[in-house]
């Protein structure tokens, strides 16, 4: 039972991580009915970034809202140089440009950075409280709380400022919301910076647990993709819990199934996400009505 | 009196197909001007060019200023609403989320208060439904709240594309009554597309008939309504 | 005589290509014929992906897992049942393309974009399934695949001509051109005909097509079924030609490899997978031969170039081919061919190249 409680809490810190990214994946797919292939990528080189700032004598605390700020930069600029002038093309186009982005990305970072993996200072102490027999690390209360208030920053800018509202509106109806004086242009601007900014928070929280390289998302972007259709892709709510819910759910299969060490838990986040494609393409929280796939 | 609204010899259209070919018009300071005509004669199409919807040529002044190549934000920051057909109600928000979006470029917080005050004077319903997603609205609410949100914007011209499109005659007549009441009280022009030519014209000081993209009759709404002829070919009743 | 003279220009330029493919063992070394086999490989397994991007309009990015389906199937029966690898070649096309076909199947119920996601996680994730069976596919150490030498017939005629002696890498490079030939006549045949069209019909417009009394369902998994048979000999043909297949032969690279040739060489045309496959697979390598050349660099920029050269041009290349030749090599040949045209005889210009379009939004 304290084992299960165990792995159910530091399930729920992995979880605060891939919801993030997978929260940035649904305000651009919000923003322009596009899953960003490149997410995973850009919160790579975000945390390459951080990691810069820290090796050069910068505590971790100011690295991070530091390198949130140069993410929330960078994703305006991809959107303003890559993404606009492609905006009304089919959405496969889109894909394929934000693959292509993934693996420019990936490449860069390896250019500069080399493909040998780094250890990433840890923000948190890696000692643990007893809590009534359950042991629990400071590193998964830190998560759990950065990633939580996070959330909770990106849910009040979205649902109780002027921005927030504009950048729904821009988001679902573009037309109706320039004639309200809306830039839309702009808006789907803020949204990848806001998206990138959010998904850097994933590289720098996982970057201690995980070590720092270059494909250091690939599997982080699997899970949030996993949780991002368990949600429903168009629900920020749903993100997070989905993200949460895969956190724990690989966490416990990994402990409890014969066989699903390891690796194989990658497994478990491509069963869920066709599984819940082909049960429940809308996901836990989504609406069926499908727009511009 | 000098116009607020300007159009001189429009040309404009989607792509390669034409549909406006030298429209001119133009709305006084206040005015309710009518546009009518059959389906597909450019009503539309003159408003999306007003707020930069459609490519135009020719000419479009604003309170003395042309409008060319400016985008929609820009355009209808300068004061103009909207209100565009099926009108344009963001159902993914509240209906208090319309209304803020109406208002949110103002910076005058006590105007503001006081608008949202006499909307609610006006759209009661609104009120009770501030927190109801807009999808619930039937159609003619939406129209109420689409009309409410482009006076939060405290415009100085409106354009109204068929506000009376789907809604019960009812319902027609109290919209048409408060849009009168907006124009006389708060000073703002009136673009008022409409297929109810009848309706139109008696809340109109003047009226224009598009025919496939060209102005085919104008004069005042009066002129209109009593000219038999023109009502037989033209308005349809 | 007459049929010859009349026979369009692309008849010509494919008897030519067809030359150039079949003397290309005999002007360079057997290294470089392995490589070349590679190159056709690689152009198999995109004229598969193709199909199904590029005349059905579904985007798979996991096309690397089919191939590794076929790379496995023809390695473990040859390792341990002792098959002759050539027969392996057409059971691993076989199975791989009922796969893919069975794989069609749930595909159908996804959007474009989820069935884009789904694939790319399957591709992520095909390493570390192939590691798990480890009795069977040799985990983590893979399989090694003997390569067979040149039958007697085959290695005479081959000296008859040019007086060397064939080369094994050689013999399988023959191997490659002949299946890739078969596979390639058979796209043609595919794209001009029925099914062909109907697939593009779906492509342009899936509500259309339904209403015009194709199968549209029957024709998706058709695609997806054809398309994994490509891939499958691709990849039974590239555990051949390497000798080796291991689970990090077939990782997410792969997948963008092949997207990157269909891209490049220009969707939905036949010549296209050929002249991209030569384009993402020799492009990485002239990269990263090329730098480590230039003695003026110092040795950490020529290591790491080595490493990120192939992610960042094929990136690169992806982005930029989308942005502004969403058709390709081939849609570029015919743009310009076309501009050609009107400027030298006054014609009209022909419908150009076709790029999928989103099904949903028509």
């Amino acid at each position: 039972m304290q084992e299960f409680l165990q792995l159910v809490l530091s399930g729920i810190a992995t979880g605060g991580i891939y919801a993030s990214l997978a929260l940035a994946l649904v305000l651009i797919y919000n923003a322009m009915g596009l899953v960003n292939f490149a997410q995973g990528e850009m919160a790579m080189l975000a945390t390459f970034v951080g990691y810069a700032l820290i090796t050069r004598g910068m505590s971790f605390w100011i690295a991070f809202p530091v390198t949130l700020v140069l993410a929330f930069g960078g994703g305006i600029v991809i959107q303003r140089v890559v993404i606009k002038p492609v905006e009304k093309a089919p959405v496969l186009t889109l894909v394929i440009i934000t693959l292509g982005l993934a693996t420019l990305v990936n490449g860069l970072a390896g250019f500069i950075w080399g493909y040998l993996p780094r250890t990433f200072p840890s923000p948190f102490s890696s000692d643990s409280v007893d809590l009534g027999g359950v042991f629990v690390s400071y590193r998964d209360v830190g998560v759990i709380a950065v990633t939580g208030v996070v959330l909770l920053c990106v849910y009040l800018l979205l649902q109780h400022t002027t921005v927030g509202l504009t950048l729904r509106a821009a988001a679902h109806h573009p037309e109706a919301s320039r004639l309200l004086g809306v830039h839309v242009s702009w808006m789907l601007a803020l949204g990848w910076g806001l998206a990138s900014a959010v998904g850097a928070v994933s590289g720098m929280m996982v970057a201690p647990v995980l070590f720092l390289e270059p494909n250091m998302m690939q599997t982080i972007i699997i899970y949030a993709f996993a949780a991002a259709v368990l949600g429903g892709i168009e629900s920020p709510l749903g993100a997070v819990v989905g993200g949460l819910i895969v956190g724990v759910t690989i966490n416990l299969a990994g402990a409890y199934l014969p066989g699903v060490g390891g690796d194989l838990q990658l497994a478990v986040g491509l069963a869920i996400i066709i599984v819940v494609l082909i049960l429940k393409p809308n996901g836990l929280f989504g609406q069926a009505a499908v727009r511009r796939v | 009196m000098t116009a607020l609204l300007e159009l001189e010899e429009v040309h404009a259209g989607y792509g390669p197909t034409s549909v406006l070919h030298g429209v001119s018009l133009s709305v006084p300071e206040g005015g309710v001007v009518s546009l009518l005509g059959a389906n597909g004669a450019g009503k539309t199409t003159t408003l999306r060019a007003i707020t930069g919807g459609v490519r135009w040529t020719g000419d479009i002044r604003f309170a003395g200023r042309s409008l060319r190549r400016m985008p929609t934000e820009e355009i209808v920051r300068r004061g103009i609403a909207h209100v565009p057909e099926g009108r344009g109600i963001c159902t993914e928000l509240t209906v208090d989320e319309n209304l803020k979006l109406g208002s949110h470029l103002r910076r005058d917080g006590p105007e503001v208060r006081k608008d949202y005050d006499r909307v609610f004077e006006y759209f009661p319903v609104l009120k009770e439904r501030r927190r109801l997603s807009a999808s619930t609205l039937s159609g003619g609410e939406q129209q109420m709240l689409a009309v409410a949100r482009a006076l939060l914007m405290r415009p100085r011209l409106m354009l109204l594309d068929e506000p009376s499109l789907g809604l019960a005659p009812m319902v027609v007549r109290s919209i048409f009554e408060i849009i009168r009441t907006i124009n006389q009280t708060s000073n703002v022009a009136v673009l008022l597309v409409e297929q109810n030519a009848r309706i139109a014209l008696e809340m109109s000081s003047s009226a224009y008939v598009l025919e496939v993209g060209r102005v085919a009759v104008h004069g005042a709404g009066s002129e209109l309504q009593d000219n038999e002829s023109v009502r037989r070919s033209y308005l349809g009743y | 005589m007459s049929r010859i003279r009349t026979a369009p220009p692309r008849y010509w330029l494919v008897a030519l290509a067809v030359i150039f493919f079949f003397g290309l063992p005999t002007v360079m070394s057997s290294y470089l014929a392995s490589e070349w086999s590679q190159a056709l490989i690689l152009a198999v397994a995109i004229m598969g992906l193709n199909i199904l991007v590029g005349y059905s309009g579904q985007l798979s990015l996991g096309h690397g897992a089919f191939m590794a389906l076929g790379a496995y199937t023809s390695a473990i029966l040859v390792h341990r049942y002792k098959m002759d690898f050539l027969v392996t070649i057409p059971i691993a096309a076989v199975f791989t393309g009922l796969v893919g076909f069975l794989f069609g199947v749930p595909a159908l119920r996804l959007s474009p974009l989820y069935l884009a996601l789904a694939t790319f996680a399957l591709a992520v994730v095909t390493p570390s399934l192939i590691k798990r069976p480890d009795k069977l596919t040799g985990g983590v150490q893979g399989i090694l695949v003997v390569q067979p030498d040149p039958p007697q017939v085959a290695g005479n005629a081959y000296s008859a001509v040019t007086g060397t002696v064939m080369t094994s890498d050689q013999w399988i490079y023959y191997v490659v051109l002949f299946c890739a030939l078969i596979l390639f006549w058979l796209a043609w045949n595919l794209a001009r005909h029925r099914p062909g069209r109907a697939m593009r019909a779906i492509r342009d417009g899936e509500v259309a097509a339904a209403a015009s009394g194709i199968n549209v369902a029957g024709y998706k998994t058709l695609a997806f079924g054809i398309s994994a048979f490509y891939a499958g000999t691709a990849g039974s043909l590239f555990a051949l030609s390497t000798g080796f297949v291991s689970p990090d032969t077939f990782p997410v690279s792969l997948s963008i490899q092949l997207l990157v040739g269909a891209v490049v060489g220009g969707l939905a045309s036949i010549p296209g997978p050929v002249l991209g496959a030569i384009v993402a697979y020799f492009l990485p390598i002239a990269s990263s031969q090329w730098v480590p050349s230039q003695t003026w660099l110092p040795d950490q920029v020529t290591s790491t170039v080595k490493n990120a050269g192939p992610a960042v041009s094929y990136g690169a290349i992806l982005i930029l081919i989308m942005m502004f030749a969403p058709n390709g090599i081939v849609g570029l040949v015919k743009a310009g061919y076309t501009v050609l045209n009107r400027r030298l005889r006054g014609v009209s210009d022909p419908k150009s190249g076709q790029m999928p379009s989103d099904p949903e939004t028509v």
